[in-house]
């Protein structure tokens, strides 16, 4: 039977809005803080190694609610979110190699031309649908790697280029472990307050009008193209922060790693398990993916991706909507059951 | 002026084989609405498949494509009916995740069974060739494989358009609620069509042990060649994606002439980017499934 008729096209399409009055108004924003200063608290509890990998985590928040506004928001899948990582991450070392910035300069305007540069593909890409805009930012990420390689004077090509980040001559002294981590916690902290403030504003709810139906959404007043436009923006801007700043900690990149398409499929993997089209999916989905991930490559080096694979293959036929929606549905419904989960979308 | 005819030469060639994984990408993409991730996966599958057929019986790579087929078939039609129609109906990430996940577990396995080396099967002949008029050599292992894919292709494009079960795949794929209510079966129609797409995955990985040196690291290029060719030939169009995946070598044969380092991968993706910004329907003609239905 053709039950879901409805949710078919639009996925989380039967969201109904939430009865007043169940959780208070300043609990998200209480359980932010809280999460913050633990995370401020948990530094001193660290070795380096420990502090890189947590660090390293942070980045991926700020990568996958990045993503979650143009992906899980507006319902655009963009396979070329790796591309504005990769154009912050070059801004700044170009910035700061040839321009001798210092890096707080070069950070914000990596960011904006990120967002400018998103805007300007948006307008003709933003038209499309579905697949045709997945291959087509897949298609601008992948020219911008070759781009990259392809000056050497600027960028050093692909045996990569190093940022001066000691002695007298750098532009900005290396932040350090203990730097970076404050760096990317904050970045993070930032991108989440971003999106929370998207999703309860008046853009949010015409991402998500747009997502359930374009047309009707237009039909109702909504600028549609602006709207897409604006959340593009965003979302390149969060990611070329992100990158800008993974530049500098890196101090040499190449444009293989920076442009790698798989740190975009992992920001989908993120946002899709941890639930697509909430604040708190992509956190919490970026937080159980980068310790399982981190948890297999210290135990079972070997088999690490193998059972990645595995276990992403199990997640999304188990819970395709996504963990925080499952639960958010779950409790409304008072229906736990993972099984009629699975039979909502198959065949 | 030899320099560009071998370069033709050898993008025809090229393109030939490539065609071959584009239609089998295409069919699932214009059928089921599933972009698969795991299709230069499969290839490889295949070609690890003939590679171990040739090691142990010493089968011929291109008599291999017939029991390598089969086992792709069974193992694709298995994989549609346990994995992916099980969030066929989901949003589009869904099962384009499924599909990586797939593609994790299909490479990181080989890499488990055979290691990251390159490898390659040698036969006999493959390395003969012959010179045409101006100096311009022909591969027979090569020429074989490109005159395989072609054939494998215009088999399947006249299996589609003249027989019921062609027709009810293609009948599925323009409105999966119709087809069902004119008593197809979707779920094996779905299944039937994904184990069709591996099998000439398979195939094609065959004829690629056969002519040069392959890797579990190569899956990925594959799926991006099978991407670009389905985006340029229009989507779901088997035709289409036939003419992609020529055209695709012949670029790829003609930038590597001209420009300089790799350069001609940029050239390819902005002829993908300009063609889907201006004409989303492919070069081909109109879109196969613009009259699709989502139900």
């Amino acid at each position: 039977m053709e039950t879901s008729t409805a949710a078919a096209g639009t996925g989380q399409g039967e969201k109904a809005p939430v009865p007043r009055g169940r959780r208070p108004a300043w609990l998200p924003w209480a359980v932010g803080a809280v999460a913050v200063l633990a995370c401020l608290g948990l530094q001193s509890q660290l070795y380096s190694g420990q502090e890189r990998t947590v660090t390293t985590v942070f980045m991926f928040v700020t990568l996958a609610v990045g993503w979650n506004l143009i992906g899980g928001f507006t319902g655009y899948a963009c396979f070329g979110q790796v591309g504005f990582f990769g154009l912050g991450a070059y801004t700044t070392v170009v910035l700061m190699v040839h321009g001798d910035l210092s890096f707080w300069v070069a950070w914000p305007i990596s960011a904006v031309v990120a967002a400018v540069f998103a805007a300007a593909i948006g307008l003709p890409l933003l038209r499309l649908k579905g697949h045709y805009f997945a291959v087509a930012t897949l298609g601008v990420a992948e020219g911008l790697r070759e781009l990259v390689t392809n000056v050497p004077r600027w960028t050093g090509g692909g045996a990569g280029i190093t940022i001066p980040s000691t002695g007298a001559k750098a532009p900005t002294l290396w932040l350090g472990n203990d730097g970076f981590y404050l760096l990317f916690l904050g970045l993070g902290a930032v991108s989440a307050l971003v999106a929370a403030l998207i999703s309860r504003g008046r853009t949010g709810y015409a991402l998500r009008a747009i997502n359930q139906d374009e047309d009707a959404a237009a039909a109702l007043g909504i600028n549609t193209t602006w709207a897409k436009t604006v959340a593009f923006g965003m979302s390149a801007a969060l990611t070329g922060a992100a990158g800008s700043a993974y530049a500098f900690q890196q101090v040499t990149i190449y444009p293989e790693r920076l442009f790698d398409v798989n740190i975009t499929v992992l920001m989908v993997v993120m946002v899709v398990i941890g639930g697509s089209g909430t604040v708190s999916g992509p956190i919490l989905g970026a937080l159980g993916i980068a310790v399982v991930s981190e948890y297999l490559r210290q135990h079972f080096a070997q088999w690490h991706s193998f059972t990645l694979g595995v276990l992403i293959i199990v997640a999304v036929i188990l819970l395709p909507q996504g963990l925080v929606n499952f639960v958010r549905d779950a409790v409304r419904m008072r229906d736990f059951s993972l099984l009629s989960n699975v039979r909502r979308y198959r065949l | 002026m030899s320099q560009f005819l071998q370069a033709t030469v050898y993008g025809l060639l090229q393109g030939g084989l490539l065609a071959l994984i584009a239609v089998g990408f295409s069919l699932v993409w214009g059928v089921m609405n599933v972009i698969n991730l795991a299709h230069g996966a499969f290839v490889l599958v295949g070609a690890y498949l003939t590679f171990e057929l040739n090691q142990r019986f010493g089968l011929d790579p291109f008599a291999a494509i017939v029991p390598v087929g089969i086992a792709l078939f069974a193992a694709g039609y298995l994989v549609q009916r346990g994995l992916i129609n099980m969030v066929v109906k989901a949003p589009i990430f869904i099962t384009l995740l499924l599909t990586f996940g797939l593609e994790l577990v299909l490479v990181n396995g080989l890499v488990l069974l055979y290691s990251g080396d390159y490898r390659s099967v040698t036969t006999g002949y493959a390395g003969d060739g012959f010179t045409l008029l101006t100096g311009v050599r022909v591969p027979l292992g090569r020429l074989l494989a490109a005159a395989v894919a072609l054939a494998i292709t215009l088999v399947l494009v006249a299996v589609m358009r003249h027989t019921r079960t062609g027709l009810a795949i293609l009948a599925t794929g323009m409105d999966r609620g119709a087809a069902r209510l004119m008593g197809i079966r979707a779920r094996h129609v779905y299944a039937l069509t994904f184990g069709i797409a591996t099998a000439m995955a398979g195939t094609a990985g065959a004829a690629v042990s056969a002519v040069g040196t392959f890797s579990p690291a190569d899956a990925g290029r594959f799926t991006l060649f099978s991407f670009v060719a389905a985006v340029l030939g229009g989507l779901g169009n088997m035709y289409g994606a036939l003419i992609g995946g020529i055209v695709l070598g012949l670029v790829e044969a003609w930038g590597g002439q001209l420009l300089p380092g790799t350069l001609v991968n940029a050239v390819a993706f902005g002829v993908l980017v300009v063609v889907l910004a201006v004409r989303p329907q492919g070069i081909a003609g109109r879109a196969f499934y613009a009259s699709r239905v989502e139900v």
